[in-house]
C-alpha cells in the first residue's frame, strides 16, 4: 500500500459511503453480506488452493479493510488482522455433507457483520468426501461488488493452476491505493460536474417512479429467489437479433425487461436501475473492490411502435448513461432530494452477466452458486450465462414485497414475454399474460355454470304466495301483512294495472315513500307482466321529467298528494284507488325475457340513462344469493334502501322468494343509525346492507355497539379493511362485500369479509352463478395475477341495455371475444385479480365516481353547469378532503354569485351531486396540448391551511436549526419538510448534531428521515424528552408487519420496559405486528400490583383489548418468561388459543424463592443490566442511584433520555417485580414452551428449563451461545429470530393443516438439544 | 423469421484473429468506417461502453483464446488490445 494515508486512514470512496449509511439505517441486516461458493469435485490439491488464496486474499487489500467511525464521518485503514485467512471445515461424516455445508454457510450468510468490529471476509472450505469440496466466500458489500468477486475468485484459481502446471502466475491484482486515488481525482473533477449535470438535467422533471409491488422497498434480511432456464431457440433469437441490430445481447434483455416492468405499472414510462461496473478504461479495472454504480435508466415504450425502433432507442438511453456511469446514484438522489426511503430513483434492477463466471480449476469440475450480491430492496432480475449458450434468469425478490410464489410467476412470465418480443414485430402484439395464465383466467377462475330454472321472478314470488299464505310477508311501523294478503292485494293492483294498458313490454312508474304499499305495488306491476320504474321525489322537476319523457311510463304509482308532478307526464294512480279484490283483466304473465325493472343512473353526457334488466337476470342473482347464503323462511331482511338504488332490488324479493320476512324501515330511517338501530333490535332482524360510508356512521352510534346479526353485506363503494375490522370489533355478523354495476342486476362478484379476514384491500371477489369477470388490457388481452386491467363483466346477468339508447348500448355492451354470441360489459372500473382468482378493484378509469354510493358522472354535472348559462367555462372534478371523504368541486369561469349557481344546480341535480365547493377563476388552467391541467387547480377551501409559524419551544429550536444548517433566507414554518427545503443526508447528519449540542440529545437519523418537518421533527424531540405519554405505555407496538399473520406479545423484563425486544421485532421474517407489554407500574400514579398472577390476567386483558381472537403468541425474556407462561395459563383458562409461548433464558419462580433478599443496590445493577451494561464490569462507577443516572445520560443508551421519575419508575419496578416473582405458584401450562438457552451462562448453578418440566406439557430447547445479559442483543438476536420466525409459522401452518406435526429442526448456532419433559 | 439452427452454423468456422480484424469489428460496433480507429485513440472517446467492450471480448474469445474483460478494461485502446492478445495467442504458440 502507498504512503498516502496518514495515520487515520482514508475516508471511504463515494461508492463505499451510500452502503455505508444504508448499513446504518439497517445494522443488523445480513445482506449487506455478498457471497458464493463454488463446489469443487475432483482431486483438489489442498496445498496449491490454501497458497493461492493466501496469496490472492493479501493482493485483494479491501479484504483487510476495518472502518472507525470518526467524528467527522466514517474512515478506513488496512488492519492485517482483519485479512481472512482459509477455514477448513470437515463435514464427511455428516448423513448429506452437503446438506450439512450448505447449511452451515446458510448461518454464516445470515450473520450481519458490524464492519467497524468484525472482519469484513470469510474464506471457508468445506470438505464433504475425498474427491468433493466446498469454497465459500463472504465479503461485506463495502470491500467488494459482484465484479471484484469474480476477479478475486479467477485470481485464485490462476494462482492454483500456475502451482499445478509449474508455470508462473499472470501478474498480481492491483493494490487499493489506485482506488483511492481515482476516487479521489473523481470528487475534483471537471468530468464528475458535467456527468452531474448530465444527471440532473435527465431527472429534472422528477418522474414518478413505479414498480411491480407497492410498498417501501426497503430490504428485508432475505430474498426470494427463483430462477428458470432461458430456452435455447429464444437464446438463439436473442443473438440473431443482436447482431442484426448491432446492440449488444444484454442490452436486448434489459429493454425488454423494461417493457416488461412497464406491463405491470401500467405508466407511461419506467425507470429501472442498472448496475455498472464502472472499471472500463480505469485503472481500477482489475482491484477487487467496491466500485459498481446503479443507472437510474429511464424507458417510455411508445405505443405502436417497431421492436427495432424500441429497442434502439433504449440502447441509445444506455450507451448515454454509461458514459456518465461514474457519477454516483446515491449522489443524484441527493441532488434530486429523493430523500427518505419511500422515495424511489429506480424500480426493478436489471443485472446481466454476459460472461460464464465459473473459474476453471485444472482437474476440477466447478459449480459455481451466487449467493448474495447485497440488499434486495425490491427486485432484481439477472441473467447469468453459462455453458456454451446457456442463459438462466434469477429473480430475486423482497420477501416484505413479495411472495415466493409471484417471484416465480415473474420468473416465468418474464421468460414467456421475452421468447414472445423476440418473434414480435412490435411489443403491442406480445400479451403479458402467459397462455396458462390466460387460460386460468378465462376458464377456471369463470368456471362458474349452475343450473338455474329459466322461470320469471313473479313465478317465483307467486310460488312462495301459494305455499305459505298465512306466514308474515312484510312488516312496517308495527303493521304486518301474510302472504296471503300480500298475493290478494297484488293481484288485484295487477288486474287494475293490466286494463290501464300495462303488461309485458311496458313500464310502470313506482314513486312512493316506503310503506306496505310499496311492497304490494312493486308486486303487481310484476304481476301485470309489466317492468317498474322507481323514481325519487327528492330529485328536482327537471330531471323527473327527462327521466318520465325518455321511458314513458304507461301509468304511475304515486301518493295523490304528490300527483301534481307526474301531471303533464303521465296519469298517477294513488293506494286510495287500489282495488282491494282481484277480478275483471287477467293479466298476461311476463317470459323470463322480459324486462324486470328498468333503474335510471347518472350519464356522463348530461342525461339520466336507463339501464333495462331482464327476469332471467334478476332471478340468476337472487337464487345465487337465496342458496349462497342459505336465505330461509326464518330470515328477517331489513329493507331500507331506496328503491332508485339497485341494492333494493334484492332487499324487496330476496325475502318474497324465501318465504322470509321483509322488515321495511320508515322512510328516512336509512340516514338514521340510531333509528337502525332500533328498528334492528325490535324487529329482530337478521340480514341488513349498508353501504360502507353509512356502515362506518352506524358502527360509530353507541346504539349499534353489540348488535347481533346474521348478515350484513356491503356493496356500493370500496369496503375499507379498516371498517371491515371495526365492524368486527363492534358487531357479531357475518359481513359479506358483494360488487356489481345497475348494469349487471346489482352484484356480480362477493367476498366473505369475516373476522378472520385479513385481506388489505378487501376483494371484491370471485363471480356469482353464470357469470364470468374479466381483468383484460388495452388489447382485449386477459390480465396475468395482480397487474391492473379493464374489469370486464359477461354472462346471464347482463342488462339487456340502456332504454332507448342503442348507441350508448353498442358502447358499453361488447361482443365477448373468449364465448362466442355471448356480450360483455365494459364496467368502466380498473381492477386486477390476485393469485386465488380474487379480484381486486382499483378505480375507475373515467372520471366516474360514487358519492355515498350512488354513481355519480361529473360530465352530468358539468352540463348541468353549462346550461345554467351563469358560466362560461367549467371543470368538475372529484377531490378528497382532508379526512379523506369524496368531495365534487366545480372550477368555474365567468360566474360572479356563486350563490346563484349552486341554487340553479340545486333545481337540476339530485343532492349528492351538487358540489360541495364552487371556485370561480379567471381561466381554467390548460397544460401545453390544451388540456385541463388537473394538478394546477388550487385546493378548494374545505378547511384552512397554509404556512403555520413554529409555536413550542422545540418547534421554534428545530426551525432556528433548520434555518442554519440549510442556510435559509428566513425562519420555515412548521410544515417545511427538512430534505424539501433542500436537505440532504449529510446536512441531515449536522442538523442531528446541532439538536445533541443544543438538548443533549437528538431523536437519530431515522426518526428525521420519518419524519422531516419542523413540527414532527420537534413533536420526535419531545416525546424523547417526555418518554411517558410514549415510550411507557403499557401496550407499545414494536413492529409492523404482514397483518395476515397473528402478532407477537413480547413481555417486558425485571425493569417494565419491553424496548429491548425492538431488535427482534424488527429481525423477524416474516415480519409481523409485535407488541410490547410494559409494566404500567412504570407510571408513578399506577399501584404495583398486589401478585404475579393478577398482573398476568391483567396483560392478558390488554393483549385481548389489542386483539380478540387467538392464536396468541408470546414471549418473555427473564421475568417476562415468567409472566408469559402466567399470561399463557390465563389465556388458555379463558378457552382462548395459544400460539407459540417462548422463554427467553426464564426459570421458574421456585428457583428464586430461596435466594437472598437482594442487595439495596440491586434495582440499580438491574438498570444498568437494562441498559446493556453489565455491572459487574464497571467497578469504577459507584452504584448511587445519581451517578447511575449520569452514567445512562452519557451512554448511547435509550434509558439515557427518560426522565428522573420515569428512571425511579423502573427502579420501582424491578423491586416489584422481584417480590412478585418470589411470591408466584406457577400453574401447569397445557402447550408446549420454546426455551432459548444463554448457553454461556449459569454455570455452576442449577438453572436448567427441565425445572418447568411440572409446569408444562412440553418443553422445546434451543441454545443459543450467548450470555443472559446479551440475550436481546444483536448477535443473540441473530440466532433467535429465525428459529423463533420458524416455530412461528410452523405453529400456525400446523393449526391450518392439523395432520401436518412440526418437525424439530436443527438451526440453532450451537448443539440442539431438546429436552422433554 | 429466424432459424435458430441456422445462426449456429454460420457462426462457427472463424478467422484467426488479427489486429485488423480487431480494427473492423471494433468499427462496426460503434458504426464507424475502420479507417477511424486509430492504435492509439481511447475507445471511450469514440463511444465505445462497457457492455459493447464486453461483447467484443466475448467474440473474440470464441476462437479459443483465453481473454479477460478485466485486462481490456484496463486500457481500452486498439494497440493495447491488440497487445494482450498478441501475448495470449503467443502462449497458446
Amino acid at each position: 500500500m502507498s504512503g498516502s494515508s496518514d495515520s487515520r486512514g482514508w475516508p471511504l470512496t463515494e461508492a463505499q459511503s451510500g452502503l455505508w449509511y444504508a448499513q446504518q439505517l439497517d445494522p443488523a441486516n445480513p445482506l449487506f453480506n455478498t457471497g458464493q461458493y463454488i463446489e469443487l469435485v475432483g482431486a483438489l490439491d489442498p496445498d496449491a488452493f490454501r497458497s493461492a488464496l493466501s496469496t490472492a486474499v493479501e493482493e485483494a487489500e479491501a479484504l483487510s479493510l476495518r472502518m472507525i467511525d470518526a467524528a467527522d464521518g466514517p474512515r478506513q485503514f488496512l488492519d492485517a488482522a482483519q485479512r481472512p485467512s482459509l477455514d477448513v471445515i470437515d463435514v464427511s461424516g455428516a448423513e448429506d455433507p452437503l446438506a450439512a455445508a450448505e447449511a452451515d454457510i446458510a448461518r454464516d450468510m445470515a450473520t450481519p457483520i458490524d464492519p467497524t468490529r468484525d472482519p469484513l471476509a470469510a474464506e471457508r472450505l468445506f470438505r464433504l468426501g475425498p474427491e468433493r469440496f466446498i469454497w465459500q466466500q463472504r465479503i461485506h458489500h463495502l470491500a467488494i461488488d459482484g465484479y471484484g468477486m469474480i476477479l478475486l475468485t479467477q485470481r485464485v484459481a490462476d494462482l492454483y493452476n500456475a502451482r499445478r502446471r509449474g508455470t508462473a502466475p499472470g501478474p498480481a491484482l492491483p493494490g487499493l491505493d489506485v482506488v483511492l486515488a481515482e476516487d479521489a481525482a473523481y470528487r475534483v473533477a471537471d468530468k464528475r460536474a458535467a456527468d452531474a449535470a448530465y444527471w440532473r438535467e435527465a431527472f429534472a422533471d422528477q418522474p414518478e417512479v413505479a414498480s411491480l409491488a407497492a410498498g417501501a422497498p426497503v430490504s428485508a434480511f432475505g430474498f426470494h429467489r427463483r430462477a428458470v432456464e432461458v430456452d435455447a431457440a429464444t437464446v438463439a433469437r436473442l443473438h440473431a437479433l443482436a447482431k442484426a441490430t448491432s446492440i449488444p445481447w444484454p442490452d436486448l434483455l434489459t429493454a425488454l425487461c423494461a417493457a416488461y416492468v412497464q406491463r405491470h405499472t401500467g405508466t407511461a414510462e419506467v425507470v429501472l436501475g442498472v448496475p455498472h461496473m464502472g472499471r472500463l478504461g480505469s485503472k481500477a479495472a482489475r482491484v477487487p473492490a467496491m466500485l459498481m454504480n446503479v443507472l437510474p435508466v429511464r424507458v417510455a415504450p411508445e405505443p405502436g411502435a417497431t421492436l427495432a425502433d424500441f429497442l434502439g432507442t433504449v440502447a441509445r438511453g444506455l450507451v448515454k448513461a454509461r458514459r456518465h456511469g461514474r457519477y454516483r446514484s446515491e449522489q443524484l438522489r441527493r441532488d434530486l432530494k429523493l430523500i427518505g426511503r419511500q422515495r424511489r430513483l429506480h424500480g426493478p434492477l436489471v443485472n446481466v452477466l454476459p460472461f460464464d463466471e465459473t473459474p476453471h480449476f485444472e482437474g476440477l469440475d466447478a459449480r459455481l452458486q451466487v449467493l448474495s450480491a447485497g440488499p434486495v430492496d425490491e427486485i432484481t432480475f439477472t441473467f447469468r450465462a453459462h455453458g456454451d449458450a446457456g442463459l438462466r434468469l434469477e429473480i430475486d425478490a423482497n420477501p416484505d414485497l413479495y411472495s415466493a410464489d409471484e417471484a416465480l410467476a415473474h420468473a416465468r412470465r418474464l421468460n414467456a414475454f421475452l421468447a414472445a418480443a423476440l418473434a414480435a414485430e412490435r411489443l403491442d402484439e406480445v400479451s403479458t399474460a402467459t397462455p396458462e395464465e390466460a387460460q386460468r383466467h378465462l376458464g377456471e377462475m369463470n368456471a362458474t355454470a349452475h343450473a338455474v330454472a329459466d322461470v320469471t321472478l313473479t313465478a317465483l314470488i307467486e310460488t312462495t304466495m301459494r305455499h305459505c299464505p298465512t306466514a308474515p310477508a312484510i312488516r312496517f311501523d308495527g303493521a304486518e301483512m301474510s302472504y296471503g294478503e300480500l298475493d290478494c292485494r297484488s293481484a288485484a293492483l295487477a288486474s287494475r294495472l293490466a286494463a290501464a294498458g300495462a303488461g309485458p313490454g311496458g313500464i310502470v312508474a313506482v314513486a312512493l315513500p316506503r310503506s306496505l304499499e310499496l311492497i304490494v305495488a312493486l308486486v303487481a306491476v310484476l304481476r301485470a307482466g309489466a317492468a317498474y320504474l322507481p323514481l325519487d321525489l327528492g330529485h328536482p322537476d327537471e330531471r323527473l321529467a327527462r327521466i318520465l319523457g325518455s321511458a314513458r311510463p304507461v301509468v304511475a304509482l304515486a301518493l295523490e298528494a304528490d300527483a301534481g308532478r307526474f301531471a303533464p307526464h303521465v296519469p298517477v294512480l294513488a293506494p286510495e284507488a287500489w282495488p282491494s279484490e282481484p277480478g275483471g283483466v287477467v293479466p298476461p304473465a311476463a317470459k323470463p325475457c322480459d324486462a324486470a325493472y328498468v333503474i335510471y343512473t347518472s350519464g356522463s353526457t348530461g342525461e339520466p340513462k336507463g339501464v333495462v334488466i331482464e327476469h332471467r337476470a334478476i332471478v340468476n342473482r337472487l337464487e345465487w344469493m337465496r342458496e349462497h347464503y342459505r336465505i330461509g323462511p326464518d330470515e328477517r331482511i331489513v329493507q331500507k334502501t331506496p328503491a332508485t338504488f339497485d341494492v333494493s332490488v334484492w332487499e324487496f324479493f330476496l325475502p318474497l322468494i324465501a318465504g322470509a320476512v321483509l322488515v321495511v324501515a320508515p322512510p328516512e330511517a336509512h340516514r338514521d343509525p340510531v333509528a337502525l338501530a332500533r328498528l334492528f333490535r325490535a324487529e329482530k332482524v337478521t340480514t341488513a346492507h349498508f353501504v360502507p360510508s353509512m356502515l362506518a356512521a352506524f358502527l360509530a352510534e353507541p346504539a349499534a355497539q353489540g348488535l347481533a346479526l346474521r348478515y350484513v353485506f356491503c356493496s356500493g363503494e370500496e369496503l375499507p379493511a379498516e371498517l371491515r375490522d371495526r365492524f368486527h370489533r363492534t358487531l357479531a355478523a357475518e359481513l359479506h362485500n358483494l360488487y356489481g354495476p345497475t348494469e349487471a342486476a346489482v352484484d356480480v362478484s362477493f367476498w366473505p369479509a369475516g373476522p378472520q379476514d385479513r385481506a388489505r384491500p378487501v376483494p371484491i371477489g370471485f363471480p356469482v352463478w353464470n357469470t364470468r369477470l374479466y381483468v383484460l388490457d388495452e388489447a382485449m388481452r386477459p390480465q396475468p395475477p395482480g397487474v391492473p386491467g379493464h374489469l370486464f363483466l359477461a354472462g346471464v346477468q347482463l342488462a339487456r341495455g340502456y332504454l332507448g339508447r342503442p348507441d350508448l348500448t353498442a358502447e358499453r355492451f361488447l361482443p365477448d371475444p373468449f364465448v362466442p354470441g355471448e356480450r360483455m360489459y365494459r364496467s368502466g372500473d380498473l381492477a386486477y385479480y390476485r393469485t386465488d382468482g380474487a379480484v381486486i378493484f382499483l378505480g375507475r378509469s373515467d372520471h366516474q365516481i360514487k358519492i355515498r354510493g350512488l354513481r355519480v358522472e361529473l360530465g352530468e354535472i358539468e352540463t348541468a353547469v353549462m346550461q345554467s348559462g351563469l358560466v362560461r367555462q367549467c371543470a368538475v372534478i372529484a377531490s378528497r378532503d382532508a379526512a379523506g371523504a369524496q368531495r365534487i368541486v366545480a372550477y368555474v369561469v365567468g360566474v360572479t354569485e356563486a350563490g346563484a349557481l349552486r341554487e340553479k344546480l340545486a333545481s337540476r341535480l339530485p343532492d349528492y351531486m351538487v358540489p360541495s365547493a364552487i371556485v370561480t377563476l379567471d381561466a381554467l388552467p390548460v397544460t401545453a396540448n390544451g388540456k385541463l391541467d388537473r394538478a394546477a387547480l388550487p385546493a378548494p377551501e374545505f378547511s384552512g391551511v397554509g404556512g403555520r409559524a413554529p409555536q413550542t419551544p422545540s418547534e421554534r429550536l428545530v426551525a432556528r436549526l433548520f434555518r442554519e444548517v440549510l442556510r435559509l433566507e428566513a425562519e420555515p414554518a412548521a410544515e417545511d419538510d427538512f430534505f424539501a427545503l433542500g436537505g440532504d443526508s449529510l446536512q441531515a447528519v449536522s442538523m442531528l448534531l446541532r439538536l445533541r449540542e443544543a438538548v443533549g440529545r437528538d431523536p437519530g437519523l431515522g426518526a428525521l428521515f420519518a419524519a422531516p418537518s419542523v413540527a414532527s421533527l420537534a413533536a420526535a424531540l419531545d416525546d424523547q424528552a417526555a418518554p411517558a405519554e410514549f415510550g411507557l405505555d403499557p401496550v407499545i407496538r414494536l413492529a409492523d408487519g404482514d397483518p395476515a399473520l397473528p402478532p407477537l406479545f413480547a413481555i417486558h423484563p425485571a425493569g417494565g420496559l419491553a424496548w429491548c425486544y425492538g431488535g427482534l421485532a424488527r429481525t423477524l421474517a416474516p415480519r409481523r405486528a409485535v407488541y410490547g407489554l410494559q409494566a404500567p407500574a412504570l407510571s408513578p400514579e399506577e399501584p404495583l400490583p398486589p401478585s404475579l398472577a393478577a398482573l398476568a390476567a391483567d396483560y392478558a386483558r390488554r393483549i385481548r383489548t389489542v386483539r380478540p381472537n387467538g392464536p396468541y403468541h408470546l414471549v418473555g425474556w427473564s421475568v417476562g418468561g415468567i409472566l408469559a407462561q402466567a399470561v399463557a395459563v390465563e389465556l388458555r383458562q379463558e378457552g382462548a388459543e395459544v400460539g407459540v409461548v417462548a422463554l427467553l433464558d426464564a426459570y421458574p419462580s421456585d428457583c428464586w424463592r430461596a435466594e437472598a433478599e437482594p442487595a439495596p443496590d440491586a434495582a440499580l445493577k438491574a438498570l444498568l443490566a437494562i441498559a446493556g451494561h453489565d455491572p459487574d464490569r464497571l467497578p469504577g462507577l459507584a452504584l448511587s442511584r445519581a451517578s447511575v443516572i449520569a452514567f445512562l445520560r452519557a451512554s448511547d443508551s435509550p434509558l439515557g433520555t427518560l426522565s428522573n421519575a420515569a428512571l425511579d419508575g423502573v427502579v420501582r419496578v424491578v423491586t416489584g417485580n422481584n417480590r412478585l416473582v418470589r411470591g408466584h405458584h406457577h400453574a401447569r401450562y397445557d402447550g408446549t414452551l420454546t426455551f432459548f438457552r444463554a448457553a454461556l451462562d449459569h454455570e455452576g448453578r442449577d438453572l436448567t428449563p427441565a425445572k418447568w418440566a411440572p409446569y408444562a406439557a412440553g418443553i422445546e430447547v434451543i441454545d443459543i451461545a450467548s450470555l443472559h445479559a446479551h440475550l436481546t442483543g444483536r448477535a443473540a438476536t441473530a440466532a433467535i429470530a429465525p428459529v423463533l420466525g420458524e416455530a412461528l409459522a410452523a405453529n400456525e401452518q400446523s393449526k391450518e393443516n392439523p395432520c401436518v406435526t412440526t418437525v424439530s429442526r436443527d438451526v440453532s448456532p450451537s448443539s440442539p438439544e431438546r429436552a422433554e419433559a | 423469421m429466424i432459424d435458430p439452427t441456422q445462426i449456429r452454423r454460420l457462426a462457427e468456422p472463424r478467422e484467426p484473429l488479427t489486429l485488423e480484424r480487431m480494427r473492423r469489428d471494433i468499427a462496426a460496433m460503434l458504426h464507424e468506417d475502420p479507417s477511424e480507429i486509430g492504435e492509439g485513440d481511447s475507445l471511450l472517446d469514440l463511444g465505445l461502453d462497457s457492455m459493447r467492450a464486453m461483447n467484443l471480448v466475448l467474440g473474440w474469445s470464441e476462437g479459443g483464446l483465453d481473454l479477460e474483460f478485466s485486462e481490456f478494461a484496463e486500457d481500452p485502446t486498439l494497440a493495447g488490445w491488440w497487445a494482450i492478445v498478441a501475448r495470449q495467442q503467443a502462449r497458446l504458440g
